[in-house]
């Protein structure tokens, strides 16, 4: 066995992780959300969720930290094409993941990347923004903006602005799939 | 129903000619089930059991998802349709899951539709559109219209006078009573509601609306959503389904009548027109085929109120 496998012994060797055609690749199952819930200096700090668009947003956040400024560091960036490419369910899902707040971000009407997606963007989220708050979701918990990839400050405003917002508001806890 | 048994009449030659003839290989109509009081879905392929069909005013099941069952095959079926399940049928050829040739509708007037006590339904006092939106042929006198109308053909005396389109003004009455709660009230009722579900996606089965060939509840690629019926993955479930009908959904309410479990599903549909209606102009999905719905098209100068 020794011999055939360089990594006998491992605790790998137990569980069936990757690399097994046919089988899938579980994930572990969860025991407690993602960095939520996390406290500094004993204080709650939100874990807010941002979706970037690869041309604006995330260039805007990129001049931003190249710039050097400061803002809390409470938003995780997710990349995405366009915002666009945004659907409903990645909201619900980072909501159901432990999110506090969900920013979807992209370029400015008429600077799509792609000509349109934006467009799509704007109305759609306009929809399920509403459709939340139908459903109890607090509106600051869900909101867009345009951020093109010169506006490092206005991303930096909107991270700020958003934490703040959110703050006041505490934990999300609907549709969580695990207590913090 | 006595006004509709010349139009059973109609409806049971007709199909057999159809069949017989060869132009269509399959009718979709109803049934009378085991009860006086149901009228099941029929699909019949052979002329001989055409007698079968039936037509009253229990016949409250929208047929037009089954046209999906044949979306592959090129051969005609036709379809018995009232006036909401005409909708779905425009739904289904706008989303180009069935082409015209695959389908011929055959309009029936609508006497309006009564639960098992005789008392009308509140879809059908509700109705905008109590004859079909387009057809190829039509049954007992009905008219074809693309606008909000009055029942015709041979019960619109019978409609009109059950109430059928009554209170078209009053739909969006359970919507505006939720709106005016608080968001704790509507969290804790949505919660209520979504708790009970238990994912038996009959309201996705029954949608002409939710046609893709690949559910995303369906899927294997795991992460998108539990199998489990917990509330988390009931809201996700919910709430995913009426992001994917939104401005698609052609007020059929077959989802809420299916709900082995009384959600108020159409409450949410109901919602997302008003909004739509509010935001991006009026739009009745599954009338006109030309009209792209409006989360596939946008404007420049569109609302941004949440920026």
């Amino acid at each position: 066995m020794s011999a055939l496998s360089p990594k006998s012994g491992s605790p790998a060797d137990c569980a069936v992780t990757e690399g097994h055609v046919g089988l899938p690749v579980l994930d572990p199952p969860p025991t407690a959300a993602p960095d939520t819930g996390k406290t500094k200096n004993g204080e709650w700090q939100p874990y807010i969720v941002g979706f970037a668009c690869n041309w604006c947003t995330y260039a805007g956040a990129d001049l931003a930290g190249l710039s050097r400024m400061q803002y809390p560091p409470n938003m995780r960036l997710v990349r995405v094409p366009c915002s666009g490419r945004v659907n409903p369910q990645f909201v619900l899902r980072a909501f159901q993941k432990g999110a506090d707040a969900v920013l979807v971000a992209g370029c400015h009407p008429g600077d799509c990347h792609y000509g349109t997606g934006n467009y799509f963007t704007r109305r759609r989220f306009l929809l399920m923004q509403r459709l939340l708050t139908f459903m109890g979701v607090d509106p600051r918990r869900f909101q867009a903006r345009w951020i093109s990839g010169s506006e490092a400050p206005k991303f930096r405003d909107v991270v700020t602005e958003l934490t703040e917002q959110v703050r006041p508001l505490g934990p999300n806890r609907l549709w969580r799939e695990v207590e913090p | 129903m006595k006004e509709l048994h010349n139009v059973n009449v109609a409806m049971r030659t007709l199909a057999r000619e159809l069949l017989e003839s060869g132009t269509v290989a399959g009718v979709y109509g109803w049934k009378k089930g085991s009860r006086p009081t149901l009228t099941s879905p029929l699909y019949i392929q052979d002329a001989a059991k055409a007698d079968r069909l039936a037509y009253d005013q229990y016949a409250v099941s929208n047929l037009s998802a089954l046209l999906l069952d044949h979306r592959n095959n090129d051969k005609k079926r036709a379809i018995f349709v009232k006036g909401c399940d005409s909708r779905g049928v425009v739904r289904l050829l706008q989303d180009q899951q069935i082409t015209p040739e695959q389908v011929l509708v055959i309009g029936l007037p609508c006497p309006g539709m009564v639960d098992e006590a005789g008392s009308l339904l509140t879809k059908c006092a509700e109705c905008r559109f109590p004859n079909p939106v387009m057809a190829d042929q039509v049954l007992g006198g009905v008219e074809v219209s693309k606008q909000p109308s009055a029942p015709t053909g041979v019960t619109a005396e019978a409609a009109r006078k059950v109430g059928v389109g009554s209170r078209a003004g009053e739909r969006m009455a359970q919507v505006a009573q939720l709106e005016g709660k608080t968001a704790a009230e509507k969290e804790a009722y949505w919660a209520e509601q979504h708790d009970k579900c238990i994912r038996c996606y009959a309201c996705r089965n029954v949608c002409p609306a939710c046609n893709c060939r690949d559910c995303i509840f369906d899927t294997e690629k795991k992460g998108w959503v539990s199998k489990a019926a917990t509330s988390s993955a009931n809201a996700f479930f919910a709430i995913t389904r009426a992001m994917h009908v939104a401005g698609r959904c052609v007020d059929c309410g077959e989802c809420e009548r299916v709900c082995p479990m009384d959600i108020p599903i159409m409450t949410v549909n109901r919602k997302l027109q008003q909004d739509i209606e509010a935001l991006f102009g009026p739009y009745d999905a599954g009338v006109d085929e030309t009209v792209v719905p409006p989360l596939g098209r946008y404007q420049t100068d569109d609302p941004e109120e949440f920026l």
